[in-house]
């Protein structure tokens, strides 16, 4: 075989974006240390610091909010009276481990940049940003690594960090940071021990409340939909990756400035959707004062708040969604309101709530035929008037024949009539029996 | 014979019925019969723990075969073992004896399963999980592949101890994501290997990449498992094991199953035009021995090599027997039949309900269907492993059983029916892989240097790994601090590279007559040719035009046509030797050994009309330029052996001569016949004489062609075999090729510088 270099460069020449010098000479430089010392201006400029641990070396940067600290619609302040109505999700997200009570002072705020996607092994974060309470301030610091030999020491410090804190504050973390971490713990020979740290990922509760009114779910969109965070100028976090590696290229630290901003802004957006939760648990969000929110909205958080044993916050929702004029109803919440009056044995409260859906259904070129469905089995079983019911019945299967040409499953399509033709014959075998 | 129903007591009798009849025994051209084989079997060791002996009982088994235990022995001392034995020889038992042993003296002990297959994997699950609850022992295992559901994948990570996966799903799930499986690599001890000789050519090179990674991964945990590795009869085992491990490996052959009398008939269907060399269909001759099997009650499997074949051979036997059998006595069996159809011939064939089945090399691998008592191969398998293989499925532990090798008309079917003594007096092929082939070992450092960073002094397979590591971080892949290498980039690496690429490069063929349909499959080598814009591509007797071919998506649209021309591409293949590695000259013959690169391009098609052959038209082809490095082999004569012929006759002479050696050198290798390609140059532009090369039809080479250049005395005197031996007159399609191609004196021109060669050297 001729030279393996050789060969190599013959691979490169094939390929597209190959430079057209061919180098051959080896530039093996074992001499090149990992350490370097000196911290460049662009780094000092933004007030990075270096740091030694038994570990090694990696870099930090910390930033303080002194109280009071508006971030958006709320002060980072309130967070230490509203924490400790956090508990339920502390409960609800960490069955195995319960807590009594949230300590604020003992809250980690995480967010971590990452060289790729994924939780797999190759994936590493070369910046962690995390945050905390004080007394006086809300603190923010940021590690980077300027190559992946000083992750020990990064890790180190993180560590040094999480031994006094019960839960760590995320926003997917659960699923993405924590164990992108815990990749790198067991990389570097470190086993778990004594207990995993508790979450608070606030994405969940996210998505429980905004699925159906926010185009997304991302953190930039909820801050600045329910937050009332504008971030102005920002690096998205998807660009943060190929930035990092133009540093690792050319050593110049400027390229990182927009993605330490951008991990800034997600902590302290994180601390914000914190105090957003902990005031919706105290009952301390007016939703009804809130201009332009809809009553799905509104019926998320109900059932939401509901799922979190806040049973007198729920109820003070749902009473308003029964008294609202303008049911745009965009996720189906009047049906499920009905639904969850009916398995509570309320009729009476879901009877308005189906009339208005099926009158609702009947005007729509693309109808849903649950409420009549629903009032036809309420007034043949529930008010014995098989008439009534009968009216509705045979309305659906009406409606069932205008939605036909839109269902594509022909067996969903035929499965459908067929049913309700059924109930349609059973309820005129009814009707005419009684009138015998 | 039952003379009501035709029905014959035994294969034995039904032998004899057929050695009465003249006009088949004519076909007959060699009848080889094994003489049955008694057990040898040992007790029980006693170091088998007691609970696992109890269980082995229950299932009837209270002494072990002599293989079983010299395996058993030979794990236990500590080697990494490979165990070679025919189909039905109580293989399984090799690997899990010792596995069960262990997991039984301790339970934080963790073992893993490799199977080619998910289909494999999960006949494997279910004969442990009966052994775990005969011996009612909390022994988990599972199958780890994409099917499982994420709800116990969990599970099965932390408390699985034996995971049962396949190489394409350790390579793409498992190792980029081994910190989720501290638990197993930290206490794995054992790695079985099964089919082992299905790892083979580029899939067997990625697999032997797989391997080293999985052992990087287990060193980092601190272990070091055992393989214990099983494989059918191949040539080199012991060899193609501790390639495909890196490791010294112990080799267990010594059979101790018992086997019934089997019979090997080769059966030649007869010359129908002699002129032309053309004899009756191989197809209906197979499908005229299974019905005369099933009819007289013999459970019989048909193989043939392609799904179309199966298709064919199936429609015609369901006919020929409908009155004898019921339809659903004869069944398919091959590669997209969905697995519950799948599970419920393979459960037909073992309880007696199906009598017949046609299958593709899919049920040649270890797929449980109990023994049947006859088999037909229509063609030669390819190569002489899989043909004991497939040979294999007909043969019980007592009485006889019996196989047809059908011959088609190609020259390596009619080489070996003619030469029998060939195929029985030599070993099996050896399986070939190279792992170190150049792009198939970057794609795995990538996808190693993603599960873990590496360090100057590792080594990853045999090329020096610091020049390709500096390569990778040249191309910003990787990060070197100091004398380490980092993965440094946002992709995923694992995602991109299939272990199996070559079956995703094939062009689908969709009939755009009426709908939709996809009616077959061409490879990426042969599409320029095959299915350029207008070409005419025959499928099944029918005629389609290829009305739009989109190269980048690898899809042709035709059209069923009714024309009476087929089209012929002309492809001008370029090749450029850039490094000869080895050579050697015995008399005239020099013969070289190196790098080429092979450029192949499309240039006109002509029509020719059916029958009179004559061309009516042509027009050109625009398909880009075909880049291929690789490796090659190749000789050329001296001008002293060529001096005395015409260009032209040269030019036949070696056409005809490379039709013949491409059709021979599978002989040597055990790889799929596409996989090897030939290219005759009457001056070549390197070594400026006649010349025949030969090259790998893979980037970068997988070792065919150097095997090829070892093999090369052998292959010249077997093609002088082949062209002698071959009854036509002056060329056909089972030799030098057809005379439309070679010309009326191809036969002798190609035999005549074949012997030029041989007297001189």
């Amino acid at each position: 075989m001729s030279g393996l270099r050789e060969r190599l460069g013959r691979l490169r020449s094939s390929s597209a974006e190959a430079p057209t010098t061919d180098e051959t000479t080896s530039s093996l430089d074992l001499s090149a240390t990992p350490e370097i010392p000196n911290l460049s201006p662009e780094f000092i400029e933004i007030g990075v610091r270096l740091i030694d641990n038994e570990s090694g070396q990696f870099l930090l940067r910390r930033v303080e909010y002194p109280f009071p600290y508006r971030h958006g619609r709320y002060d980072l302040a309130d967070m230490l009276t509203c924490a400790s109505h956090l508990h339920p999700i502390a409960t609800r997200q960490n069955r195995q481990s319960p807590v009594d009570a949230i300590d604020p002072y003992r809250l980690l705020f995480l967010d971590t940049e990452t060289t790729g996607l994924g939780v797999g092994t190759g994936n590493v974060p070369f910046m962690i940003g995390f945050g905390y309470y004080t007394e006086t301030a809300f603190v923010v610091e940021q590690t980077l690594i300027r190559h992946p030999g000083e992750e020990r020491a990064m890790l180190t410090y993180l560590l040094g960090h999480m031994k006094d804190k019960t839960h760590l504050v995320t926003y997917n973390g659960r699923t993405f940071d924590w164990p992108v971490l815990v990749n790198r713990f067991i990389l570097n020979g470190w086993r778990q021990s004594g207990q995993e740290p508790g979450h608070l990922d606030f994405l969940h509760p996210s998505r429980a409340l905004w699925r159906n009114t926010l185009p997304s779910c991302r953190l930039s969109m909820v801050e600045e939909a329910r937050l009332g965070i504008q971030r102005g100028e920002d690096v998205p976090g998807s660009l943060a990756p190929a930035l990092y590696f133009q540093y690792l290229a050319d050593g110049n630290a400027t390229h990182l400035h927009g993605v330490y901003t951008h991990n800034e802004k997600d902590i302290l957006t994180l601390a914000s959707l914190c105090v957003h939760f902990g005031f919706l648990l105290s009952g301390g969000i007016d939703l009804r004062s809130r201009e332009g929110i809809e009553g799905e909205e509104l019926f998320r958080t109900a059932c939401w708040l509901e799922q979190h044993h806040n049973l007198e916050a729920a109820e003070r929702l749902f009473v308003q969604l029964n008294e609202m004029e303008d049911i745009a109803d965009s996720g189906g919440w009047s049906l499920a309101l009905a639904a969850r009056y009916k398995r509570a044995g309320q009729h009476e409260r879901a009877l308005p709530l189906w009339r208005r859906a099926a009158e609702k259904a009947e005007s729509s070129s693309l109808p849903k035929l649950d409420a009549h469905i629903e009032l036809a089995i309420y007034y043949e079983h529930r008010d014995k008037q098989p008439l009534t019911a009968l009216i509705y019945a045979e309305k659906a299967l009406e409606l069932a024949y205008r939605r036909a040409k839109f269902i594509s499953d022909a067996a969903k399509r035929k499965d459908e009539k067929e049913t309700l033709q059924h109930r349609v014959t059973r309820l005129k075998n009814k009707v005419t029996r009684e009138r015998k | 014979m039952n003379p009501w129903t035709e029905k014959t007591e035994s294969v034995e009798e039904w032998l004899g019925l057929l050695r009465s009849r003249q006009e088949l025994m004519e076909n007959v051209t060699y009848w080889h019969t094994q003489p049955a084989k008694p057990s040898r079997s040992v007790p029980m060791p006693e170091r088998v723990h007691p609970k696992l002996a109890e269980a082995l009982q229950q299932k009837g088994i209270t002494q072990l075969y002599t293989h079983q235990a010299a395996s058993f022995q030979a794990v236990a001392d500590g080697h990494h073992v490979v165990t070679v034995t025919p189909t039905a020889s109580g293989k399984t038992l090799c690997y899990n004896l010792p596995v069960i042993q262990k997991l039984l003296e301790d339970d934080s002990a963790r073992a893993l399963y490799l199977f080619p297959t998910k289909a494999l994997a999960q006949d494997q699950v279910a004969e442990l999980q009966e052994l775990a609850n005969l011996m009612e022992a909390d022994i988990k295992t599972h199958t780890y592949d994409g099917d499982t559901p994420p709800t116990v994948r969990q599970a099965i990570r932390n408390a699985g101890h034996i995971v049962v996966t396949n190489p394409d799903m350790l390579h793409s799930a498992i190792l980029p994501h081994h910190t989720k499986w501290v638990k197993l690599f930290e206490n794995i001890r054992y790695i079985i290997i099964d089919e082992l000789h299905a790892y083979r050519g580029v899939f067997g090179s990625h697999v032997a990449n797989v391997i080293r990674r999985l052992k990087r991964i287990c060193r980092f945990y601190g272990s070091e498992p055992q393989f214990l590795c099983a494989s059918a009869t191949i040539r080199n085992p012991q060899e193609h094991a501790e390639r495909l491990i890196g490791e010294p490996v112990a080799l267990v052959d010594d059979n101790g199953a018992p086997t019934g009398e089997k019979h090997l008939v080769f059966y030649n269907p007869p010359v129908v035009n002699k002129q032309l060399g053309i004899r009756r269909s191989s197809v209906l001759e197979s499908q005229k021995l299974a019905a005369m099997l099933l009819k007289s009650g013999i459970q019989t499997i048909v193989f043939a090599r392609s799904r179309v074949r199966v298709e064919i051979l199936l429609t015609y036997l369901q006919e020929n027997i409908k009155h004898e059998l019921g339809k659903k006595s004869i069944r398919g069996y091959r590669g997209g039949y969905l697995p519950k159809l799948r599970r419920e011939i393979e459960r037909g064939l073992r309880n007696g309900e199906i009598r017949g089945v046609v299958s593709t090399n899919a049920l040649e691998l270890g797929i449980d269907i109990g023994q049947l008592q006859a088999c037909v191969l229509n063609g030669y398998p390819g190569t002489i492993a899989s043909t004991w293989q497939q040979s294999g499925r007909a043969g019980r532990r007592q009485g006889s059983s019996v196989t047809f090798l059908v011959a088609s008309s190609n020259p390596l079917d009619q080489y070996l029916i003619q030469n029998p003594d060939y195929f029985l007096g030599r070993p099996p092929e050896e399986a070939r892989i190279h792992p170190d082939n150049l792009l198939i070992l970057l794609d795995h450092l990538k996808c190693a240097a993603y599960e873990l960073p590496f360090e100057e002094g590792d080594v990853f397979g045999g090329e020096k790994l610091t020049d390709l590591l500096e390569f990778l971080a040249e191309e910003k892949v990787l990060h070197r601090v100091g004398s380490r290498w980092y993965w440094m980039e946002q992709a995923f690496p694992a995602h991109n590279i299939s272990l199996r690429s070559a079956a995703q490069e094939n062009f689908v063929i969709i009939d755009q007559t009426e709908g939709h349909r996809v009616i077959g499959e061409v490879d990426r080598f042969s599409a320029p040719t095959l299915i350029h814009e207008e070409a005419i591509y025959l499928h099944e007797g029918v005629q389609y035009q290829v009305e739009k071919l989109d190269y980048p998506e690898k899809k042709a649209y035709v059209r069923e046509v009714n024309v009476d021309y087929f089209t012929d591409a002309n492809l001008a293949v370029e090749l450029k030797v850039l490094h000869v590695d080895l050579e050697s000259t015995s008399g005239p013959l020099e013969r070289q050994f190196g790098e080429v690169t092979v450029m192949a391009k499309p240039t006109i098609f002509k029509k020719i009309r059916l029958r009179t052959h004559e061309n009516i038209g042509s027009g050109p082809i625009h398909l880009p330029e075909e880049i291929l490095h690789t490796s090659g082999y190749w000789f050329s004569f001296s001008e002293e052996q060529s001096g005395k012929r015409s260009a032209n006759d040269m030019q036949m002479a070696l056409l005809g001569l490379a039709n013949v050696l491409i059709h021979l050198a599978p002989l040597h290798l055990m790889c799929d016949p596409l996989d090897i390609r030939v290219v005759p140059q009457v001056k070549a532009l390197h070594t400026k004489r006649p010349t025949i090369y030969f090259y790998d039809r893979y980037p970068g080479g997988i070792g065919l062609s150097q095997r090829l250049y070892e093999k090369h005395d052998e292959l010249l005197e077997e093609a002088q075999r082949l062209i002698r031996g071959c009854g036509c007159l002056s060329g056909c399609p089972a030799c030098v090729g057809p005379i439309e191609e070679v010309g009326l004196l191809g036969k002798d021109l190609a035999l005549s510088l074949l012997q030029g060669m041989s007297e001189r050297s």
